[in-house]
């Protein structure tokens, strides 16, 4: 087996190897040489100041440098969101079509993000409708159920009141032979 | 020329890597001319200090000037160099990469009209809830008076029951027959009376005629 393929390399590290290329370069064109050529004058007077000038000020310029970067990727938290943005890319790989970007519309963009909860809600209402249309059908079979049983109440209590007025009249007619004339 | 905005890298990023990279560039600028200034500032104090020195301190400012032009034109071009590698390859989104946060847009590409189709379904469905709503009060409210009325009608049963049970008690507890029976009775008695009433009428005129 020969040795594993390299890893592509994460923004990171790209981004750490171009600042670091062009300071490289930056160094190499402020070369000792260039800066002794601009002040030849101070260097006849003080060739090993000049010498300790230039180390000075190639070491601060690329402190400073340094700095900088780190500062800024401190603050944006860089590292972190370069490895976030690797990762998603990897995971798009397989992917060849473009992807959607914003339209530039808020209206238009934000009917997507919409829908999901829309949809949710839809499903909620409508188990809520079914429920509630269930529950009804059954007190609509109790209310049916109450209405006949008053229909049946009546019909008992009328046949009651008949039977009554029937015995009224056999009273009658018994009161009514007494009083028959000769 | 036009410029890319990248302005989905600026969502991603929360800043704009043009903007980025100037203040890169703004600050490396700076600190070149900083540091220029306090070499000159070095060999200015050293030249002060020596008697008789025969360089003077505009020669060394445009020692200076040389200098920081020659360096400012390296930095500008590689600098140059380091802003379009940044900007292509570090802080860009390829076009074929999503954000996680924008999935929703591919999951659910929902048109102006199907949109508004979703919303027309959930207001109907909302008003057919009302509805139901409506429709329970309604049968509820029935339910409530049935229990009511029905509560009326079994106590006059409950009247008639009571009734038929006092006549029960008191051994008479078919009227009808009671009745048919007593008018049986009552019309033999009155049968009988009307012939004892014959029978003394004639006893009478027998009587008178003797």
């Amino acid at each position: 087996d020969g040795p594993a393929p390299a890893a592509v390399p994460g923004r990171a590290q790209v981004f750490a190897t171009v600042v670091d290329t062009f300071l490289e370069k930056l160094v190499a064109a402020g070369s000792y040489q260039r800066f002794v050529n601009c002040y030849r004058c101070f260097y006849k007077l003080q060739p090993q100041l000049t010498r300790s000038i230039y180390d000075q000020f190639i070491s601060q310029l690329q402190a400073s440098i340094k700095e900088e970067v780190q500062e800024v990727k401190n603050e944006g938290n860089l590292e972190g969101l370069f490895s976030s943005l690797d990762k998603i890319v990897e995971e798009a790989k397989d992917r060849e079509e473009p992807a959607w970007r914003p339209s530039g519309i808020p209206e238009e963009d934000i009917r997507s993000t919409m829908v999901p909860y829309l949809l949710k809600h839809r499903s909620h209402l409508c188990r809520v409708l079914r429920e509630k249309e269930e529950e009804n059908r059954k007190v609509a079979e109790s209310v049916l159920m109450g209405r006949n049983r008053i229909a049946e109440l009546q019909q008992l209590i009328q046949a009651r009141q008949q039977a009554w007025q029937a015995i009224s009249k056999e009273q009658q007619e018994l009161i009514m032979t007494f009083q028959e004339p000769q | 020329m036009s410029v890319d905005p990248m302005a989905y890298e600026t969502q991603f990023f929360g800043f704009t890597p043009q903007t980025c990279m100037l203040r890169f560039y703004i600050a490396f600028q700076d600190y070149l001319f900083e540091v220029m200034l306090v070499v000159e500032g070095v060999m200015l104090k050293k030249l002060d200090s020596i008697p008789g020195c025969k360089v003077s301190p505009s020669q060394i400012r445009k020692c200076t000037e040389k200098f920081l032009v020659f360096m400012k034109e390296h930095l500008d071009k590689l600098f140059a160099k380091m802003e379009e590698v940044v900007l292509q390859l570090v802080m860009n989104i390829p076009k074929n990469v999503l954000l996680p946060e924008d999935r929703v847009q591919e999951q659910y590409p929902y048109s102006k009209e199907e949109f508004q189709a979703l919303q027309d379904e959930l207001q109907q469905l909302q008003q057919q809830c009302r509805a139901e709503a409506v429709v329970e009060q309604a049968l509820r409210a029935e339910l409530e008076e049935q229990k009511v009325v029905t509560a009326e009608l079994e106590k006059i049963l409950q009247c008639f029951d009571g009734l038929e049970n006092i006549c029960r008690e008191h051994g008479a507890s078919n009227f009808k027959e009671s009745f048919a029976l007593l008018m049986q009775s009552s019309k033999k008695l009155q049968d009988v009376l009307k012939d004892v009433e014959e029978k003394s009428k004639k006893m009478k005129q027998r009587d008178q005629l003797m």
